[in-house]
């Protein structure tokens, strides 16, 4: 295990050096002195250091470089681009999450391009957005929200001044980019617009460019998931280690069942039946009330939402698989548990790989039959009192 | 003479067509590039499945749309004759989570889009602080949400019946605090004023903070005399700080949904809304004048419905609904039942609509549910009602607050009081 850590604080150490000599994108500050100059201290920031180590799986002795890495993010300009949303995975990262420190590192570091939030509007922003991407071109991160629209020739979203299709705006920046991050479920799968009987032909992000594309799924994220998938790039500069639909394992391995808080009454067979009965106000399991945390890889079980408040499963309601592919099409529906409506999407696979899609598939099956057998038996084996 | 604007950082991209006669604004186009078809996409799903797809209509009023779809079922089920007795605790709390995330809204609205407008309208320069702010107030609110919600955005904690959570005290506490926190930013940062001095004031030169540097702003442009539409206004959504009914050039008079018509426009992917063949204004003013708000009633006699009313009003909703969510907390009984209402039938037939007052006006969703599936869902947005083209003899309600504005900075402005929100109005 030491050895492993030095010669991965090697890699580290050799990668952030190499970014460190690129030029800072706005010369006249650090990280460290916007920080400060809003109030948090060296001490947060550390503090906020050795939460992502921990969060990006590293050992505690990792907590510097980490610190290191986000200090030199200013060098790494980002693009980061709407499609066909509802501009909830930016809500999510920009103002309703946190630690702030994720925020602000998003906000004044090396945005080069981001509608909600950046000063300039109308023709300007456009400038910005083909400047940016000339200016920076194999060099910047590319970061989009959102489906992207295909049919009618990509029409149902234009962009600009000269009614560039969304399409066109995503591949020419895909095109540049050193790396691509697909934010949120919509850009990772197709979301909501794709749903059946997907009116505008909406794609993920990774069927209109044949770069590789990092799935960050969510309806939302956790801003954690996109703050650390971009720590992760500036520590390695390479992609991470990636499940068969291309999300970073360090963050979707497990299954939100796997850690639930209600996880011990599931095993005890304890259900809710129906909202608002003597279950519900007990804290009992949601899978008949419609949880798909069974199914669902991500780990919000473990991070919640809003700086740590609460997560869907706490307000009493099940989680409704938001990070899986198709899932507005193979969970629902979303207020009735899953074993009776064994995945039978529309669409066949998409996401990095039908084959591996359609063995992912049957082993979830094999899962779903068995949680579904394990609810029957306890329906009839009342729970004790 | 025809000049083209586009309105970037809305939630969405918007495109202005403005149209110059004799140097000033004499007809606005606005055309709405983007669909998704959520509606489309709704049909022949489990009835209950609009409650966790409507709030994808929007990242912003996420809340709104969740509570409309809940309403909308729940109506449909009176219809058909099965009792819906909410009891007090779901109320509050349904009331509670949506006026944070209009509180939310509103405080972005001030931060982000009207300070560095305004600022660049005026030629000033104004620190990046701004977004630290909106950022801080933001957090914190939907923070004081997330406790009873899960999660915001896209939280699923509202069934027919009721609301799926339990707090406990502990919970009620942590929000409380929340709340005092963002009152204390309001009082020290937002108006520069305490609350009790903000009641008792009834000029709006005697606010500071940065409320008072955005008014100071608006008068510096003129804006008390621009921005006026047709005095019209329309709140249709039941809740308990708000009055429903229609007010129109000074005479009140109660609502009913029956006269709302959607009608298509060509060139743009938004479809208008109009009340009794009417354009109406919705939103925080059109809800300050329903309730017969003195402050908001004495800007408006006034400065009629110029857009410096509409911003006063705006500010003073957020004041209002912050101190009564305190209310609704410190009113809580947490021992009432949560739901009321146990599964639905599968075969449920039902037609209903459910109206709510979001951060932008009243939504409306109308559902038409046959053998448990939705058959039709028709949704109604805040953006329609304000920023519509007009029919052939009337302008929009937008369109005509724009109408005489000199340059296009300037009608930009003034579109943005309405508070712009581009994924909500084509959905």
């Amino acid at each position: 295990m030491e050895n492993y850590d030095k010669s991965l604080k090697k890699i580290f150490t050799k990668r952030l050096q190499a970014v460190q000599k690129l030029p800072k994108i706005d010369g006249s500050k650090s990280i460290i002195d916007i920080l400060e100059e809003k109030g948090i201290s060296r001490r947060d920031f550390m503090k906020w250091a050795s939460y992502m180590t921990a969060y990006l799986g590293l050992s505690s002795s990792f907590v510097p470089t980490v610190a290191k890495a986000a200090e030199v993010a200013d060098r790494l300009p980002i693009i980061w681009l709407h499609m066909a949303e509802c501009t909830g995975c930016s809500e999510s990262l920009l103002r309703s999450d946190a630690p702030t420190i994720d925020s602000l590192i998003f906000d004044y570091i090396s945005l080069e391009y981001h509608e909600t939030i950046m000063a300039a509007s109308g023709w300007q922003a456009e400038q910005n957005l083909e400047g940016a991407i000339e200016k920076y071109k194999g060099k910047y991160i590319l970061m989009v929200e959102g489906g992207i629209p295909t049919k009618l020739d990509g029409h149902f979203l234009t962009l600009g001044a000269f009614a560039k299709t969304g399409q066109d705006v995503a591949k020419e920046a895909a095109d540049g980019a050193a790396a691509i991050f697909a934010i949120g479920t919509c850009s990772s799968f197709g979301g909501i617009q794709a749903a059946a009987p997907n009116p505008t032909g909406a794609v993920p992000l990774s069927e209109i460019t044949s770069k590789p594309v990092i799935n960050v799924p969510g309806c939302p994220p956790s801003e954690k998931n996109i703050v650390g998938t971009l720590l992760h790039y500036i520590l390695y500069g390479t992609l991470p280690a990636l499940d068969a639909y291309n999300r970073p394992k360090w963050a979707y391995e497990n299954r939100i069942h796997d850690l639930c808080e209600r996880r011990g009454h599931f095993d005890a067979g304890e259900f809710v039946q129906s909202f608002g009965d003597e279950g519900a106000k007990k804290g009992y399991c949601l899978y008949k009330v419609g949880c798909k945390g069974p199914y669902t890889f991500n780990n919000c079980s473990k991070e919640r939402f809003n700086q740590h408040t609460s997560w869907p499963i706490q307000a009493g309601h099940g989680c409704i698989g938001c990070s899986e592919p198709q899932f507005w099409d193979k969970m629902g529906p979303f207020e009735e548990p899953m074993a009776d409506h064994l995945f039978h999407g529309p669409f066949g696979g998409l996401g990095a790989d039908a084959t591996v899609d359609k063995i992912g598939i049957s082993l979830l099956t094999i899962t779903a039959i068995g949680i579904g057998a394990h609810a029957a038996i306890s329906a009839v084996k009342p729970p004790k009192e | 003479m025809k000049i083209k604007h586009f309105v970037e950082k809305v939630e969405g991209e918007t495109e202005l067509e403005f149209d110059f006669k004799n140097g000033i604004v004499n007809n606005v186009n606005i055309v709405f590039p983007f669909y998704r078809g959520i509606e489309e996409i709704l049909r022949d799903r489990d009835a209950l499945d609009a409650l966790v797809i409507t709030p994808r209509v929007c990242g912003i009023c996420n809340h709104a749309h969740l509570l409309a779809s809940a309403r909308a079922i729940e109506n449909g089920l009176q219809n058909a004759g099965v009792n819906i007795n909410l009891t007090p605790k779901a109320i509050s709390l349904r009331e509670f989570t949506l006026y944070c995330e209009i509180i939310q809204s509103h405080f972005k609205w001030f931060y982000l889009i009207a300070m560095p407008q305004l600022a660049n309208l005026n030629k000033l320069e104004i620190s990046d602080n701004h977004i630290l702010k909106a950022s801080w107030a933001n957090i914190n609110t939907v923070k004081a949400l997330a406790i009873f919600a899960g999660q915001w955005p896209h939280s699923s904690y509202i069934v027919p019946g009721g609301v799926t959570c339990d707090p406990t005290y502990e919970e009620i506490i942590q929000a409380e605090a929340l709340i005092d926190d963002i009152i204390k930013f309001t009082q020290n940062e937002f108006l520069g004023l305490s609350i009790d001095e903000y009641y008792k004031t009834k000029e709006i030169s005697s606010i500071k903070g940065d409320m008072g540097i955005i008014l100071s702003m608006l008068k510096n442009q003129n804006m008390q005399e621009k921005g006026k539409s047709y005095d019209r206004f329309l709140t249709l959504g039941e809740h308990s700080a708000f009055t429903t009914g229609i007010y129109n050039q000074s005479l009140y008079s109660d609502a009913n949904i029956t006269y709302v018509k959607e009608h298509v426009q060509s060139g743009s992917k938004a479809k208008s809304v109009s009340y009794d063949n009417q354009f109406c204004e919705v939103g925080p003013l059109a809800r300050a004048m329903l309730r017969k708000n003195n402050f908001i009633l004495d800007i408006h006699n006034k400065y009629q419905d110029s857009a410096l009313t509409r911003v006063c009003a705006r500010m003073d909703e957020l004041i209002n609904l912050l101190i009564y969510t305190k209310d609704l907390l410190a009113n809580l009984n947490v021992k009432e039942l949560s739901c009321t209402l146990s599964k639905l039938p599968k075969d449920l037939e039902a037609n209903g609509t459910g109206i709510v007052e979001a951060a932008r006006g009243s939504l409306i969703h109308q559902s038409t549910i046959k053998s448990g599936k939705i058959q039709n869902y028709s949704i109604i947005t805040p953006t329609q009602w304000n920023l519509s083209n007009g029919l052939e003899q009337s302008y929009g309600i937008a369109t005509k607050a724009m109408r005489g504005s000199i340059n296009t900075q300037e009608a930009n402005f003034i579109f943005r009081t309405f508070d712009v929100c581009s994924v909500c109005t084509t959905h």
